[in-house]
């Protein structure tokens, strides 16, 4: 506890007398961890309006005119809840009739000089959320096409997966950048510490003189990395939030509202308590790389 | 207290600093090394407080074996040991107080007992009024009191200083050797390396003079 309380108090000494560099070091945490969690901002919504379409995505079974009880009857054991299937709705001919004409009803009487009803009998199929279990679904629209009576299976997930697409490679873009960006933030922080150790060479000779421990003469080194990735960190989230704020009523819940996503979340505690911890470890290790091999 | 068994230091570019040394120094005695520049007297006092490692022969300090010592050993060992300089080697930035009481604080002692032996330290070295004064307001032997302060107040039982006076006038290092006397006098094992010659006869203990890294002279 002694050695922490020692390594904290020598820390911060250290911060505020080589503060200039220290504002450096910390400024250069904060961009990168501002990129990475504005990325993280990003596909964190990206991941939510995806579950939400995806919950939106059915499926239409049409089928022929011709369709027999039996082929019915086999098709909604196919599509009894449970699995893929949260729940299903019969559509009657007639019932799509009267749907075309209540959607369309400049179209509406037109469709009533026709001699027959064009449109097939179908069931709405509702997914649950969870089988994006894409293989369950694949399964169920194949055995649905090949059933007796069923004319033609619609389930367009192209949109869908392309948004998961994207989403995965803004992430990893995302990831990629804030990859190299930590890792420069990190050097930047090895070289300040470095700077601070050097300039207290003469502390450090006598600390090894009179054999003290290296939890004593390495633990200020490496504490000050950690304080200077923590608050670069904060930084980073306040000014994150800060734009976040500033620009939530003009720009993005118009932009929620105009994709279908119920709001724009800020990066949850959790992440926002990841991105600190990932700050404080990157200066951790700014200051073990700057401590290790000079004392 | 220190036996060494034909010890040899040789440095990379060829040269013996130490050669074949075999010496014993009691516990509690006073000795002097002596010699001219690169006898190897600060070489020995390096190999003494396992600052380096000698390249043949052995090294036993209190019982220790040094040159086997792991490095969390090493650190407990030099627990034991205080050491003077020359050049003091006090931390310009920190006050008298500050600069004595760096020992025990970087070794974990709690801050009442820092406080407490800190003061009594300085008291007996005669500067408990100039406790915060920054090094660059104290004459030279105000220093080196300090730097005695310090190598004093973790209780070592060997105090090892390398041309202590080196930097006073002859008065000032005749005070300074009284100190380590007194040191000395209450059972710390004191070993001195200095070229003066002078002031080794005038504090009269046992010198041991080195030439080109052997003892060539014992008095």
């Amino acid at each position: 506890m002694r050695a922490i309380r020692y390594a904290f108090d020598e820390a911060v000494g250290s911060l505020w007398r080589g503060r200039q560099s220290g504002l450096l070091s910390m400024a250069t945490i904060a961009v990168a961890l501002f990129v990475l969690g504005g990325f993280l901002l990003a596909t964190s919504n990206l991941d939510r309006l995806s579950l939400e379409w995806s919950r939106a995505a059915e499926i239409s079974v049409y089928l022929h005119d011709d369709v027999t009880p039996a082929d019915r009857g086999d098709v909604e054991r196919l599509l009894a809840p449970g699995g893929a299937v949260a729940a299903y709705e019969f559509v009657s001919k007639e019932e799509a009739l009267r749907r075309f004409k209540l959607m369309f009803a400049d179209l509406a009487a037109t469709a009533d000089t026709l001699d027959d009803n064009p449109l097939p009998a179908s069931y709405e199929v509702r997914l649950r959320p969870s089988a994006d279990a894409q293989g369950q679904v694949d399964g169920l629209v194949d055995k649905l096409r090949a059933s007796a009576g069923v004319s033609d299976v619609r389930y367009d997930r192209e949109w869908l997966d392309r948004l998961l697409s994207a989403v995965g490679i803004i992430r990893r873009v995302g990831l990629a950048l804030g990859a190299v960006l930590t890792i420069a933030a990190a050097l930047t922080v090895a070289n300040v510490v470095r700077l601070a150790l050097d300039g207290r060479r003469d502390e450090l000779e006598i600390m090894q003189l009179v054999g003290a421990p290296r939890s004593y003469i390495r633990g200020p080194f490496v504490m000050e990395g950690v304080l200077q990735g923590g608050i670069g960190a904060l930084a980073a989230l306040t000014l994150l939030a800060a734009l976040f704020l500033a620009t939530r009523a003009r720009y993005l819940a118009p932009l929620a509202s105009a994709v279908n996503l119920s709001s724009i979340r800020f990066l949850s505690p959790e992440l926002c308590l990841m991105l600190v911890a990932g700050g404080m470890m990157v200066g951790c290790l700014g200051g073990i790389v700057a401590a290790t091999g000079r004392t | 207290m220190i036996e060494t068994h034909h010890l040899s230091k040789l440095y990379s570019r060829g040269v013996y600093a130490l050669r074949d040394l075999s010496l014993t120094i009691d516990k509690g005695e006073f000795l002097f090394l002596t010699g001219s520049s690169g006898a190897g007297k600060s070489t020995l006092l390096r190999l003494l407080l396992r600052e380096d490692r000698p390249t043949e022969g052995t090294i036993t300090v209190a019982g220790r074996p040094l040159n086997d010592l792991s490095r969390d050993q090493v650190q407990s060992y030099r627990r034991t040991v205080g050491f003077v300089f020359q050049d003091f080697r006090l931390i310009r930035r920190f006050t008298v107080f500050q600069n004595v009481a760096f020992v025990m604080r970087v070794l974990g002692v709690a801050v009442a007992v820092q406080q407490r032996k800190t003061f009594q330290v300085l008291k007996w070295v005669g500067l408990q009024h100039r406790m915060n004064a920054l090094p660059d307001d104290l004459s030279g032997g105000e220093q080196q009191r300090v730097a005695i302060a310090r190598a004093l107040v973790n209780d070592p039982q060997l105090i090892l200083a390398d041309e202590p006076t080196g930097n006073l006038d002859p008065d000032l290092s005749l005070d300074i050797m009284n100190l380590f006397r007194e040191i000395n006098a209450g059972g710390t094992t004191v070993v001195v390396a200095t070229h003066d010659r002078e002031l080794i006869r005038r504090v009269g203990r046992r010198a041991i003079t080195l030439d080109h890294g052997r003892v060539v002279e014992v008095a």
